[in-house]
C-alpha cells in the first residue's frame, strides 16, 4: 500500500516535471510564433488574438535561416561522425588493452569538460586562426566541435569497447576470420549503441553549440544557434526567436526518439547465454 | 600416426613460469586431458597449441607440421570455449556455419555440413533460434558443432563443461565422447575435474605447477598414482610416510609407518629408504586379516548415500576408510586390515 502511493507520487512528480520543463515552454513557444505582426499578443490575452504563419514566412524569405540550417544540418552530422572517428583509437585503448596510468589517462580524457564553453571558445579560436583555419569557417568550427565533444565520444566508446568480449575475437579467430570478419562478427555488435549514441550526443550538442559557432562563425558563417542568439540581442523580437529556436529544437527529438528506437533493438551482444 | 606433437613447449610470463618444458602426443582418434588444479598451466599449454599464446620455448606440430608460429585462424585446430563464446547476434545455424564461410566453401558443401552436425547434435529443431534462447546444454552442443564443422585435424576443449549442472555435465560427457569417437578425432581436453578426466580419457596427463607430473591410462593413474600429489588428487588416498625396514620376498617389503609396520606387495622397488606410501580408503578390507591388520577408534563418520566415510585415528594419524555398508551408527571402532597389494610406493620422501 505504501510502495503503491510512493510510486504515485513518483510518476505524478515526472509528470509534474515534464509539464514544467517540457510542455509549458514548447508550447509557450509555439504559440509565440504564430503571433501575426499586426496585432501583438498582450498579458490580457490567454492566446494570441491574430495567429498566422507570417512569421515564419518573414523569418523564411528574409533572414539567413535558410544558410543556417544548411550550415548546421552539414556541420552536426560532420561533427559527429568527425568526433567518433578521433574517438576511436582512444577509446580502443582504453576500453582494451591494459597499461600503466589507465585510470589517470581515463580521469585526463574528461577534464575538459569542466573549462566552461566560452573559455575554450575565446582561446581555441586563437588557435585555429593561427593554424590557417580562418579562411575556412566551415572547417574551423567542425574541427573545433570534434575537438570540444571529443571526452563524450570517447567515454562512450571506451565503454562499449570494454563490452566486447575476448572470447568472441578469440573465437572468431578460431574459426579462421580475417580481421574484417572478426570486427564484423565480435566488436560491431557490441560497439553498435555506443556508435549511435556517440553520434546522437555529438549531433544535439554541435548544433546547439553557441559559442565557438559565434566566435569564428562571426559575422559571415551563421548556424541556426547563432542566428538565434542575434535575434535575442538588441533587436529582440520574441516571435521570430520563437520561430528560430522551435527550429533548432524539433529535428533534435525527432533524431532522439529515431536513435532511441534503435538502441533499444540493439544490444544482443550483452544476453548471451552464460558467463 | 601422431596428429599433435607438442616438444619441450615452455611458456613464460615476465618471472613466472606457466609451461615447463613439456612434451607429449596426441595420436588420431586419441582423447587426451590435461588435468590439474587451477593455475597449473593447463589452460596456457591449450592456447599454445591453438595458437593464441607463442611458446617461449619448444616446438607444436600438428600433422607433421611445424605450427609453432603459425596463428590461430590459420591452425587446423578448433576451440571449444568454456563460455561457449556463441555469437549472439547471430542465430545457430549462422553460428555453426560461421567458420565456413571463413573457408569461402560453397554453398552446398555448407548446407552439407551444417545439416550433418545438427543431426548429430540434435540441432536440428534449433537451427533458427539465436543462443540465448537455448539451453545451457544446446548452447554447448552448437559450441561443439562450431567446432566439429570445421572437420579441424584436433578439437580442444576448454573447460567446456564446466557451467552446466551435474546431471547434463554426465550426458554431455558421453556425447562429446561419442562424437569424437564418430569422427575420429584427436582431442585435446582441458579441466580440473578428476571424474570428467577419469570418465572420458583415453589418457590423462596429470599437470602441477607447469610440469606434467604423470601421464596414463585412467586406470593406471587411478590405480598406480606415482606421487602423493597424483594419488591425492584422483580419487581420495590415505598418504603416510614410511621406511623400508626389509624386503620379506621377491616382491614383498616390509614397511614402518605412524600406524604401524605394514607388509606392501609392488613389482616396482622403492625408490628410497624413506618414502610416501598410500591406500585407498575403498580397499579397506573389514575385519582382522593376516597381515596388516588395524584396530582403531573411529572419531567421525559421514554418510555418503552408497557408501559411508569413516575417519579412524591411530597414533595421531588420521586415516579415511570407506564402508560399503550401512548399519554402521553403532559401532565405535574398526577392525580391518589393508591387503598387501592395495598400498602403493610414491615419491621418495625430501
Amino acid at each position: 500500500m505504501k510502495r503503491f502511493s510512493l510510486n504515485k507520487m513518483l510518476v505524478w512528480s515526472l509528470f509534474g516535471i515534464c509539464v514544467l520543463w517540457l510542455v509549458i515552454p514548447f508550447t509557450l513557444a509555439i504559440l509565440w510564433s504564430f503571433v501575426d505582426p499586426s496585432e501583438p499578443w498582450t498579458p490580457d490575452h490567454l492566446l494570441p488574438p491574430v495567429m498566422s504563419f507570417a512569421r515564419w514566412e518573414y523569418l523564411w524569405e528574409h533572414s539567413s535561416l535558410k544558410v543556417a540550417m544548411l550550415n548546421s544540418y552539414l556541420l552536426a552530422p560532420s561533427a559527429a561522425l568527425l568526433t567518433l572517428t578521433l574517438a576511436m583509437p582512444t577509446a580502443y585503448a582504453l576500453g582494451r588493452l591494459h597499461f600503466k596510468g589507465k585510470e589517470a589517462v581515463k580521469l585526463l580524457v574528461l577534464l575538459p569538460l569542466v573549462v566552461p564553453g566560452f573559455v575554450t571558445a575565446i582561446f581555441f579560436t586563437a588557435i585555429l586562426f593561427q593554424m590557417g583555419l580562418h579562411a575556412w569557417r566551415f572547417g574551423a568550427i567542425l574541427f573545433a566541435h570534434s575537438i570540444l565533444f571529443l571526452p563524450y565520444a570517447i567515454r562512450i566508446m571506451s565503454v562499449s569497447f570494454e563490452q566486447v568480449r575476448q572470447n568472441h575475437i578469440d573465437a572468431a579467430r578460431d574459426l579462421g576470420a580475417t580481421p574484417f570478419a572478426r570486427w564484423k562478427v565480435a566488436y560491431f555488435p557490441a560497439l553498435k549503441p555506443g556508435v549511435m549514441a556517440t553520434l546522437l550526443i555529438v549531433f544535439i550538442y554541435s548544433i546547439e553549440e553557441f559559442a565557438i559557432a559565434f566566435i569564428v562563425g562571426s559575422p559571415n558563417f551563421t548556424t541556426i544557434p547563432t542566428l538565434l542568439f542575434t535575434n535575442l540581442g538588441a533587436n529582440f523580437i520574441r516571435p521570430n526567436a520563437a520561430v528560430i529556436s522551435l527550429i533548432l529544437v524539433v529535428p533534435n527529438v525527432v533524431l532522439m526518439l529515431f536513435l532511441e528506437r534503435l538502441l533499444k533493438s540493439a544490444n544482443p551482444a550483452l544476453s548471451s547465454g552464460k558467463g | 600416426m601422431n596428429t599433435v606433437s607438442v616438444q619441450n613447449v615452455s611458456m613464460r610470463f615476465g618471472d613466472f613460469t606457466a609451461v615447463d618444458d613439456v612434451s607429449f602426443t596426441v595420436a588420431d582418434g586419441e582423447f587426451v586431458t590435461l588435468l590439474g588444479p587451477s593455475g597449473c598451466g593447463k589452460t596456457t599449454l591449450l592456447n599454445v597449441v591453438s595458437g593464441f599464446l607463442q611458446p617461449s620455448a619448444g616446438k607444436i606440430e600438428i600433422g607433421g607440421v611445424d605450427v609453432t608460429f603459425v596463428p590461430p585462424e590459420k591452425r587446423d585446430t578448433a576451440m571449444c570455449f568454456q563460455s561457449y563464446a556463441l555469437f549472439p547476434h547471430l542465430s545457430v545455424a549462422e553460428n555453426l556455419q560461421f567458420g565456413l564461410k571463413q573457408k569461402r566453401l560453397p554453398a552446398a558443401e555448407r548446407k552439407q555440413r551444417l545439416n550433418d552436425v545438427a543431426e548429430k547434435l540434435d540441432l536440428v529443431a534449433q537451427l533458427e533460434k539465436l543462443p540465448n534462447q537455448l539451453s545451457g546444454g544446446q548452447q554447448q552442443r552448437v559450441a561443439l558443432g562450431r567446432a566439429l564443422t570445421m572437420r579441424p585435424s584436433v578439437v580442444l576443449f576448454d573447460e567446456p563443461l564446466s557451467n552446466l549442472d551435474a546431471k547434463l555435465r554426465e550426458s554431455v560427457r558421453l556425447e562429446i565422447r561419442k562424437i569424437q569417437a564418430d569422427y575420429n578425432l584427436a582431442a585435446i581436453y582441458v579441466t580440473h575435474d578428476q571424474g570428467e578426466a577419469l570418465a572420458m580419457s583415453d589418457r590423462i596427463l596429470i599437470m602441477r605447477n607447469g610440469k606434467i607430473e604423470q601421464s596414463g591410462t585412467p586406470t593406471e593413474i587411478y590405480n598406480f598414482p606415482q606421487t602423493s600429489f597424483v594419488a591425492d588428487f584422483i580419487g581420495d588416498a590415505n598418504i603416510l610416510d614410511a621406511t623400508i625396514i626389509g624386503q620379506e620376498s621377491e616382491d614383498f617389503w616390509r614397511v614402518s609407518t605412524e600406524i604401524g609396520e605394514l607388509l606392501v606387495k609392488s613389482d616396482t622397488p622403492p625408490i628410497a629408504k624413506r618414502l610416501k606410501i598410500c591406500w585407498r580408503p575403498e580397499n579397506a578390507q573389514f575385519g582382522a586379516g593376516e597381515m596388516n591388520s588395524i584396530e582403531a577408534p573411529i572419531t567421525h563418520r559421514a554418510f555418503q548415500g552408497n557408501y559411508t566415510d569413516l575417519f579412524i585415528e591411530m597414533n595421531g594419524v588420521a586415516q579415511r576408510v570407506q564402508w560399503r555398508r550401512s548399519h554402521l551408527e553403532d559401532i565405535t571402532s574398526l577392525s580391518m586390515n589393508i591387503r598387501p597389494e592395495d598400498i602403493i610406493f610414491l615419491e621418495a620422501m625430501t
